[in-house]
């Protein structure tokens, strides 16, 4: 264990994304061979109107240091009005999650198919930004 | 808005009247017994009694829009209650929960309210009726109103379909406030006037002292202090059963992934090394905190309902708040503006994304 301590903490961020879109962005930085960091598992809905809050919740319950919700862009939704349903949960969501300071590990982002530089931007923001909260605070914790 | 002015004693008239006319078909209404005041369901308009010593009285038990919670009726029920309990009734309504049409909703002005145990143990010195400065004077003496209506900023009534709203003087001021109520006080042969019962200044007071009184409920503001804040709770979920607006009829927390037992249990204790049982206890508030947060009227059923004392007010109506502020929702205002999950705005919410 003392030598891990040491070793720069590397978050595990789960990453929620649509089919039509951020999928396809990712997908499209892979093909490109963009460079992001590996903290990211990706978990692929059809539409960001399908995440579920609870599923937000219950990553981060398991320990999750991080949340990566991607969809298209507003007004573009393949569905035509799945994401701005899901603007609205994820806003509610994060006012809930601020009360108890986790706000901040939950980041929502609108990529395109045709965005793969700004997901790996994205990523690679993200995995900074997490790293500076440092470990989910439930992490390890019997629930 | 149409309405004239009454005296307490004419009520019994008032709710004997909308059963004899057939406006309504059944009353839910408070009643009084001896010290406790409780709703009884009426068909026989004799059965009403002196109820000004009832339907004033500051005694909170269920809410009674739990009762109507789920009805498919076709007969129409007048519901007599508090504002948080008719603010519930309409979420209902828009949750689909309830025929807008089957119910006459009835609001009562209230100035706070007892836990009906606390307000039957201190009858004696709470009485039928309390204003803020009765409130004051019994809180010296350890006698306090639910932290839920401390931070009510809700309790004229200005919703519903008619409203009975207190005057000094042992006199109210009934109004139709819908197209429904007027209907009703109009069959009733009341001298009906246009009338504006404007309580402006009041309810800025009402609003500022509750907001007050929020800001010195003690902060749930890390996750840590929430497992800490929860730490009595047995799952129960009391607090759920007697929630007006938590209204699945089949709750996550009742099926398999959301109840494990027996070998699911064992298989998640191996997955994880060591889980707590009853499962799902954080998981479990936390989602009822996102489901309620639209809808939550903060009438503190929740809190009366933990059988382990769990001061949940500050938990769920103080964030539902929060979440109803972003899209300047208040429920139970308007059965016409939707509820904020099933309508959107094309742009809107972006600076709370990330």
């Amino acid at each position: 264990m003392g030598e891990e301590a040491k070793e720069e903490f590397e978050p595990k961020i789960i990453g929620f994304t649509c089919n039509w879109c951020t999928y396809a962005g990712a997908d499209l930085a892979g093909t490109s061979r963009k460079k992001y960091p590996p903290n990211v598992r990706i978990i692929r809905l059809m539409c960001s109107g399908r995440l579920d809050p609870m599923f937000v919740l219950k990553v981060l319950l398991n320990g999750a240091d991080g949340v990566f919700i991607g969809g298209c862009h507003p007004g573009e939704c393949h569905y035509i009005k799945g994401n701005f349903y899901a603007r609205r949960r994820i806003a509610a969501l994060r006012t809930i999650l601020k009360q108890f300071g986790m706000d901040d590990r939950v980041g929502s982002y609108w990529i395109s198919a045709s965005e793969g530089d700004k997901f790996a931007r994205t990523m690679k923001e993200m995995t900074e930004d997490i790293k500076k909260l440092g470990p989910n605070p439930m992490r390890g914790k019997i629930l | 808005m149409k309405g004239t002015e009454l005296k307490y004693e004419d009520l019994e008239g008032v709710f004997k009247g909308l059963l004899d006319k057939k406006v309504v078909d059944c009353l839910v209404l408070p009643h009084r017994t001896g010290n406790n005041v409780s709703y009884i369901m009426v068909k026989d308009g004799d059965k009403i009694e002196s109820p000004a010593s009832a339907i004033f009285a500051p005694s909170f038990g269920v809410n009674a829009a739990n009762i109507a919670k789920g009805w498919t009726i076709v007969e129409k029920v007048g519901i007599v209650a508090k504002p948080c309990e008719i603010r519930a009734a309409i979420e209902l309504i828009k949750l689909k929960q309830l025929d807008p049409d089957s119910v006459l909703l009835i609001t009562v002005d209230c100035s706070g309210a007892f836990t009906n145990e606390v307000y039957a143990e201190h009858f004696a010195e709470i009485g039928d009726l309390v204003d803020s400065a009765k409130i004051e004077g019994l809180k010296g003496k350890g006698i306090a109103i639910r932290e839920a209506c401390e931070i009510c900023e809700h309790r004229l009534a200005d919703f519903g379909d008619v409203i009975i709203a207190r005057e000094n003087g042992e006199k109210v001021q009934v109004a139709g406030l819908s197209e429904m109520g007027v209907e009703a006080l109009t069959a009733l042969e009341l001298p009906l006037e246009d009338k504006e019962i404007e309580r402006k200044e009041e309810k800025e007071k009402i609003v500022a002292e509750a907001k007050k009184r929020e800001e010195e409920l003690p902060k749930i503001s890390s996750m840590e202090e929430l497992e800490e804040f929860l730490r009595d709770c047995i799952v129960c979920k009391n607090c759920r059963d007697m929630c007006p607006v938590c209204y699945c009829k089949e709750c996550f927390f009742d099926q398999p992934l959301g109840n494990p037992t027996g070998g699911d249990l064992l298989n998640l204790a191996g997955l994880r090394e060591a889980i707590e049982v009853p499962a799902n206890r954080l998981m479990y508030h936390l989602t009822r905190v996102y489901h309620v947060s639209t809808t939550c009227v903060g009438c503190g059923a929740c809190e009366d309902a933990c059988p382990k004392g769990i001061p949940l007010t500050r938990l769920y109506p103080v964030i539902a708040e929060k979440v109803q502020e972003i899209f300047e929702y208040v429920p139970g205002k308007d059965v016409e503006e939707p509820l904020p999950f099933i309508t959107y705005e094309e742009e809107e919410l972006e600076d709370k994304l990330r």
